[in-house]
């Protein structure tokens, strides 16, 4: 029917009862790149962040084919420091920051929210623009002789080394603007855009942990955005603020770079979180425990996360009393992350489990972010950190909280919300299998980069003592263990998109709002009717069976 | 042909159910959209204020750590040029709001004044910063490593400054540089906002634009405030 | 404050209208502020001095918020989320500040000090704590750090 009505009234005009993916909803190229709906942009985000997951991947791959046996193995320690420069640099700003809020919360948040679009759509097109610009520039940086400074662009590394850093810089100042522009849509929006009944009690938590992360972007990236612009002055101009030579600070560098770079950790980590909520409310078909106090959590982390940046410093040799202070501070940052965690189990209690590829990231997620937050501990500790600072502790400490946190929560929001995005169901048994790929890849490769660090092996080092070969070993093996698992995932989404067979509107059914009263995929506007909401996302028990349905709903009539 | 569909879940707001040409699909009401609209001009507030904050924080510090070159450097500035400026500017944001309570009543030849007056009090601003700049540059007093006042050609009253002082130059041209930037982005969006009131594009129920461009306006203003006194006044 | 704006429910824009009197009258108190700043500058009041500047200029920017940007008129929020904003700033300056102040405090040794023999300091670098000097000079050069 909806065809129809599209044919009544001519070409450019998106007909908002079209299914988002059809034609009728915007025509070709530029019915996608010149859309305002919020559901094609969150779609090129998404195709957007993979593209650099895979880039980052190559090089994360390369490191650790480098470092498979000690001196040279495949390139020179120049080639290396840029390898290991752009992993970092690809991983967490082309790849973590937008991921989850610009695909996954693009997609999602407005529909539940109940509403057709977020706040400001044209605004949300110009920050998808701005990621693509600021890209090209890092792109271009590394074109044109790439950086050598690691992703945190240290002075005087960064001043003084030869290679392309002021475009890189650039790139990251652009990219900075598109996340503050996310965050401050996001804020508004579900602020001023929620469906009727739909009271802050009431807000799934995926909402929630969007909402913190949103204003995380806004306060802390101009930070970041003023830092970056210092930099590059400092390389152009020799403006000295950063150089002892001129009576400049470097460790003022750190903290202007922590102060934006320590609260990113937690834009990277608490959409995770947001997105893990959503997975275990859905796959133990109950409410979570302490809803509130995990919405709220959520908001302490992101206040917290601004009263610790020094514990990144605690060897630069800033004052004693800032680190003391400091390592106090990060102490804070276990509370809320445990009262997640705790939250989350008690959800699992008693619910009733299904074991499905989405609940099984879910889960890795809990473990994996539970090893990395308390291993986080260890590092806060002053003489601990002292020993294990810039050793792979650390590495495989922050890898356990990305990756093992952030990037499982999101391949599993992926495959969660895959139907709802494309409409298309995946091959399930096939998708496990790569789950179980990278679950075992992913522990074979950190999980012994803690005894190597523990043992001294510093990080970021090109060449290492023969009594690490074998943790090397162990570790390399494992990243080709991930590459497998990766592979598969690609392969599952890539069949499913061919020749997947079509969606429910509620395949898991579940109670979230997201999944009700809308198709799979929604149509341009979202909603046939705007809903109003009447009960909670996770009160299964107040549902009703159509509610909860997981088939068409033309079967259930029968 | 989008209000053929949009009406829906307008029930509450019977009367509104027609929307306007100016509210945009997704909102209900033209309230719900100013709200929005203006909440989300306070949220980037928030942002460009933590923006300049990082350069005041390291203006602050460094100050804390070499007074005396401070105070030495920042007698080259001209506070009476920078007394100036800070009239024209506080001037600007007066007619700025004006611009706004004409748009409120609906006066539009009101508005166009008052927004004329705004734009050109901001290229005094800039006309004045460019004499300001100009003296600088001949003085030698440069950021980073085109600082040359510390050379004995630029003594000034017989003495030079300190080569220690391009810290105070190369703040005081971040500072003011990314000023001037905003002085010409906020120039360009009331120039948008004057076209669009010349269009007549406003209404009592529509002034949006007017209020959101008056508001970035006021930061501007607002940066300049803690700008003038700490740079030109104690240095 | 807020209920001011949202006493109607009509869905229209009902926002605060100033008048014409009130806002040249805001004008001229900014004015006169600019004057105290500036005449103020012409006394020297030591350490003062910057916070003499900040307090005046954070009287100007209240006006400037207040009455030229709707504050008192807005939703009680939008002052919060303003207030924070310098919230958050005071957090990276005072914790900074914090650092650079403190070093060298505890363990004499760590500081930034580095052309020890000759008792110079690192060009440009910091201008030492008075204890800490003193607590050098009463220490042979080379001599150990130990407390």
């Amino acid at each position: 029917m909806a065809t129809e009505v599209a044919g009544a009234h001519g070409h450019d005009e998106p007909d908002h009862l079209a299914p988002y993916l059809s034609p009728e909803a915007g025509r070709g190229v530029k019915g996608w790149l010149l859309t305002l709906d919020h559901k094609r942009i969150g779609l090129m985000y998404l195709i957007s962040t993979l593209l650099a997951f895979f880039m980052g991947g190559v090089f994360a791959l390369l490191v650790r084919l480098e470092l498979f046996a000690p001196g040279r193995t495949i390139m020179s320690a120049e080639y290396y420091n840029r390898a290991f420069t752009l992993h970092g640099a690809i991983m967490v700003f082309l790849f973590i920051i937008p991921s989850v809020p610009g695909a996954l919360g693009n997609f999602v948040l407005p529909i539940m929210l109940g509403t057709k679009d977020v706040a400001f759509p044209r605004l949300n097109l110009l920050s998808f623009y701005i990621y693509i610009i600021g890209a090209t520039f890092s792109l271009y940086s590394i074109v044109t002789g790439s950086v050598d400074t690691g992703w945190t662009f240290y002075t005087p590394y960064s001043t003084t080394s030869q290679t392309s850093v002021v475009s890189m810089v650039l790139g990251v100042f652009i990219l900075g603007f598109s996340s503050i522009l996310t965050g401050l849509n996001f804020i508004v929006t579900v602020h001023k855009l929620r469906a009727p009944g739909l009271h802050w009690k009431r807000l799934p938590l995926f909402i929630w942990g969007t909402y913190a992360t949103s204003i995380i972007q806004v306060l802390a990236t101009p930070v970041l955005a003023i830092t970056l612009l210092l930099l590059a002055a400092e390389r152009t101009m020799g403006l000295g603020i950063f150089d002892p030579a001129l009576g400049g600070d470097p460790i003022l560098f750190q903290h202007f770079f922590w102060f934006y770079s320590h609260p990113a950790v937690y834009i990277m980590i608490v959409p995770g979180m947001a997105v893990a909520s959503e997975l275990f409310a859905t796959f133990t078909r109950r409410a979570i425990f302490g809803y509130f106090a995990v919405a709220m959590s959520s908001l302490g982390l992101a206040l917290v996360g601004f009263l610790v940046w020094g514990h990144h410093m605690f060897t630069s040799g800033q004052s004693e009393w800032a680190t003391m202070l400091f390592s106090a501070l990060t102490m804070l940052v276990a509370i809320p992350s445990g009262v997640k965690v705790f939250n989350w189990t008690a959800t699992l209690y008693k619910g009733s489990i299904e074991l499905t590829t989405p609940m099984l990231y879910a889960l890795s997620f809990l473990v994996l972010f539970t090893i990395g937050g308390l291993t986080g501990l260890f590092c806060a500790v002053l003489n601990t950190d002292i020993h294990l600072h810039d050793t792979y502790f650390i590495v495989a400490h922050f890898h356990y909280v990305m990756m093992g946190g952030t990037v499982m929560a999101f391949v599993g929001g992926i495959l969660y919300w895959w139907p709802k995005m494309t409409g298309k169901l995946y091959d399930e048994k096939l998708a496990k299998v790569s789950w179980l790929f990278v679950f075992i890849g992913f522990n074979t490769t950190f999980l012994i980069q803690f005894v190597m660090g523990s043992k001294g092996m510093p990080r970021r080092y090109y060449d290492y003592l023969p009594q690490f070969e074998i943790y090397h070993k162990v570790s390399t093996f494992g990243s080709w263990l991930l590459l497998i698992g990766f592979s598969i995932c690609a392969f599952v989404l890539i069949k499913s998109l061919r020749s997947g067979a079509k969606a429910p509107p509620n395949p898991w059914g579940s109670a979230g709002y997201e999944w009700q009263g809308t198709e799979s995929p929604p149509v341009m506007q979202n909603f046939r009717e705007t809903p109003t909401i009447t009960r909670g996302p996770y009160d299964y028990h107040l549902c009703t069976d159509e509610e909860l349905f997981d088939g068409f709903p033309e079967d259930l009539k029968k | 042909m989008a209000s053929a569909h949009s009406d829906h879940g307008h029930g509450e707001h019977g009367e509104h159910a027609d929307h306007p040409k100016f509210l945009a699909h997704h909102f209900d009401t033209p309230e719900q959209q100013f709200d929005a609209a203006k909440f989300g001009m306070w949220v980037f507030i928030v942002t460009e204020i933590l923006m300049f904050g990082g350069l005041f924080v390291a203006y602050l510090i460094y100050k804390g750590q070499e007074p005396s070159v401070f105070i030495e450097a920042h007698q080259r500035l001209d506070w009476k040029l920078g007394s100036v400026n800070t009239i024209v500017l506080l001037f600007s944001s007066l007619t700025a709001a004006l611009a706004v309570r004409s748009s409120q009543l609906g006066k539009k030849n009101e508005t166009t004044f008052w927004l004329v007056i705004t734009i050109l009090c901001a290229l005094g601003f800039l006309g004045i910063k460019y004499v300001e700049y100009s003296h600088k540059f001949h003085d030698g007093l440069l950021p980073g490593r085109y600082f040359t006042a510390h050379l004995p050609e630029h003594a000034h009253n017989g003495h030079v400054l300190p080569q220690r002082a391009n810290m105070y130059f190369a703040l005081y041209f971040m500072m003011t540089g990314l000023h001037g930037l905003h002085v010409i982005i906020g120039m360009s969006v009331l120039g948008w906002v004057l076209a669009r009131n010349h269009r007549g594009d406003f209404s009592p129920e529509y002034f949006t634009p007017v209020e959101i461009g008056a508001l970035y306006w006021h930061l501007v203003d607002l940066v300049w405030i803690y700008l003038f006194p700490l740079v030109y006044l104690v240095g | 404050m807020s209920d001011h704006s949202h006493s109607h429910d009509d869905g229209k824009v009902h926002a605060h209208v100033s008048s014409f009197f009130f806002l040249c009258a805001i004008f001229g108190a900014l004015i006169f502020l600019t004057v105290v700043t500036v005449a103020a500058s012409r006394f020297d009041f030591g350490s003062a001095n910057t916070i003499i500047a900040v307090l005046i200029a954070t009287a100007k920017a209240t006006l400037v918020a207040t009455f030229f940007m709707h504050l008192k008129y807005d939703k009680g929020f939008h002052a919060l989320v303003f207030v924070m904003s310098f919230v958050f700033l005071g957090v990276f300056l005072f914790i900074t500040l914090e650092d650079l102040d403190t070093r060298g405090r505890v363990d004499d040794a760590s500081t930034v000090r580095i052309l020890e023999r000759r008792g110079e300091q690192a060009p440009g670098g910091f201008n030492l704590d008075p204890r800490g000097v003193q607590a050098r000079e009463r220490q042979p050069a080379g001599g150990g750090a130990h407390h």
